[in-house]
């Protein structure tokens, strides 16, 4: 994609939310989508370009959360030190996880590292004094102002996370036309070439996973900051945080830049519709309906709407019968 | 003759019930090369494998320039200046020509140097011109002669090629040998296996017969071509000479 392109899209997305509605639900939507689709980006360091399918994500984006907003309850401190902190420890937590489960293949290290997540949700359910336990943790009220990120409406919030997920792409991206990307397709695609030609792969897959999970736990801190409330089921939930996040990347296209900004600006207005016009019918009946537009999906293109779009592009005459 | 670059000294591999590897002892003259031959299965292959760090072998010693091989991982000996060649082909297969020797260049380079000097290792074994395919479209001999180049961009003291020209025509094939000729004239010690006797004699310095992980003998070409038992053993029944 050109550089006027991504530009473009970028001032379109910046001046959109003065055509919407402050406190509206199209902005708090689109903040959502945002979010999702810089945690998918995050993902997609270990899973696009590692090729690790990590289901356990959801502990870092909790661990950052969490630490930032019990360090707001207890102390007063500002959530741009959070921010700070939540790197720190998502990435030691990444590091922690990274270290047993890298040496694992395909859906044992999904399996391995899903139960991490569950590991921090039963911990952050148990530990009630610290957070809460079940009935969940609201973010302090206090007086507006940008040093502890409270704003009026809904547009600052939107800005944020729009910058968030231009830094977790650049990231992405940097890493990706890097030496650590090179390395990190070589681990992906022959591990035992990639080592005998002087390749560290433990290394490069602890990088990968600490980076992942820094990024994964500041956006946790955003959540946090976005949605005022929350408990250990919703930040370290496998269906609501885990699974979701990797979705962002796999529908839109794994291992791409543009792959998890185009899954979340597709997922995450479709569940949200989904929900507003099904929830009433029947209960569950919009997560069955979301399922299968997923299913249907990945049955299409396992690839991803990317690899649909070139598939379009570049073989446009064969269903001309 | 000065010290030996290698110096492999009793050096033994069990994979379960098979001794695949049964001490092996040999010595590599820098800017030497090396030829292995033996039947299929006689444990070539495994012996790079140990020498690179793919496999950890039960007993015995590798020393390369001095420093001490067993144990270490196989980047470590990578970094220390020993690369081999996968025989069954083992390339990035979804990643282009260049960037496959790209990633071997940056053991030792930043992205921008390695990409440059993966394209010189490309001229060398003369793929400049499909530097952009995918290595997974490549046929079989293509694909042999980017894993030299990949191998060549880690810029080893020592180079091990495991079966490198069996899928190579004649053109092809002395253009390899002239390859490792000229690399060896720049001070780079080889170690070649590959069954084309007539190659191997033309080739080598010196060559050592493996038959059922045992080493059966070791000599100049000419010694190892009139040696009893490598040519009841190995070269009677394929005999290319
Ligand atoms: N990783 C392994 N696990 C078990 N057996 C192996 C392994 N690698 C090689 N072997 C066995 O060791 C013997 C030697 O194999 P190899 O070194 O590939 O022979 P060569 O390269 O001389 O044809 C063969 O019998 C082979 O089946
Ligand atoms: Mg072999």
């Amino acid at each position: 994609m050109s550089r006027a392109l991504v530009a473009l899209a970028l001032l379109a997305a910046a001046l959109l939310p003065l055509a919407l509605e402050s406190e509206g639900y199209a902005i708090h939507v689109l903040t959502l989508a945002l979010l999702f689709a810089a945690l998918g980006q995050a993902w997609n360091i270990v899973g696009g370009l590692a090729n690790q399918m990590s289901l356990g994500h959801a502990a870092f984006f909790g661990i950052g959360a969490y630490a930032a907003t019990i360090l707001q309850i207890r102390f007063g401190l500002s959530p741009w030190l959070g921010l700070v902190v939540a790197l720190a420890l998502g990435g030691l937590a990444a590091a922690l996880i990274s270290l047993p489960t890298m040496r694992l293949r395909g859906h044992y290290f999904a399996l391995a590292t899903l139960a991490c997540g569950e590991v921090m949700r039963v911990i952050a359910n148990t530990a009630a004094p610290l957070t809460g336990g079940p009935a969940g943790i609201s973010v302090p009220f206090g007086a507006e102002g940008v040093w502890m990120m409270r704003f009026e409406g809904g547009r600052p919030i939107y800005w944020l996370m729009l910058g968030a997920l231009v830094v977790v792409t650049v990231v992405f991206e940097v890493i990706r036309r890097g030496a650590l990307g090179y390395r990190l397709r070589a681990v992906r695609e022959n591990i035992a070439a990639a080592e005998a030609i002087g390749v560290d792969t433990a290394r490069v897959k602890l990088q990968a996973a600490v980076i992942s999970g820094a990024l994964t736990a500041a956006l946790g801190v955003l959540y946090a900051q976005f949605n005022f409330f929350f408990d250990p089921d919703t930040v370290f939930g496998v269906a609501s945080i885990s699974v979701r996040i990797a979705l962002m990347a796999i529908i839109g296209g794994i291992g791409t830049a543009a792959g998890p900004i185009l899954g979340a600006l597709i997922v995450i207005p479709l569940e949200e519709f989904a929900n507003a016009a099904l929830s009433d019918r029947a209960a569950g009946l919009s997560q069955l309906v979301y399922g299968a537009v997923l299913i249907a999906m990945v049955l299409v293109e396992p690839r991803g709407l990317m690899a649909l779009r070139f598939s379009w592009t570049f073989r446009p005459r064969r269903a001309s019968a | 003759m000065s010290a030996p670059i290698l110096s492999v000294s009793g050096l033994s591999k069990r994979f379960g019930g098979l001794q695949a590897l049964h001490d092996i002892s040999f010595d590599v003259a820098r800017t030497e090369i090396l030829g292995v031959i033996g039947p299929n299965g006689a444990g070539k292959t495994t012996l790079f494998n140990n020498l690179a760090g793919l496999h950890r072998p039960d007993a015995g010693t590798i020393m390369l320039d001095g420093v001490s091989l067993v144990g270490l991982k196989p980047h470590r000996i990578a970094g220390l200046g020993l690369t081999k060649t996968f025989q069954n082909v083992a390339l990035f297969a979804e990643s282009s020509v260049l960037d496959n020797v790209l990633i071997g260049g940056l053991l030792r380079h930043g992205v921008a140097e390695a990409r440059a000097f993966a394209l010189h290792c490309l001229e060398q074994v003369g793929l400049a011109g499909i530097a952009q395919k995918q290595a997974g479209e490549l046929s079989f001999p293509e694909r042999a002669r980017v894993e030299v180049a990949r191998a060549l961009a880690t810029q080893p003291k020592i180079l091990l090629l495991d079966e490198v020209m069996a899928a190579l025509n004649h053109a092809e094939m002395e253009a390899l040998m002239a390859l490792i000729r000229r690399l060896r004239e720049g001070g780079l010690t080889v170690i070649v296996i590959e069954h084309h006797m007539k190659a191997m004699l033309a080739l080598c310095d010196r060559i050592i017969a493996i038959s059922f992980g045992r080493k059966l003998a070791e000599g100049s070409p000419a010694e190892i071509a009139r040696h009893p038992e490598v040519v009841a053993a190995y070269l009677g029944r394929a005999h290319a000479v």
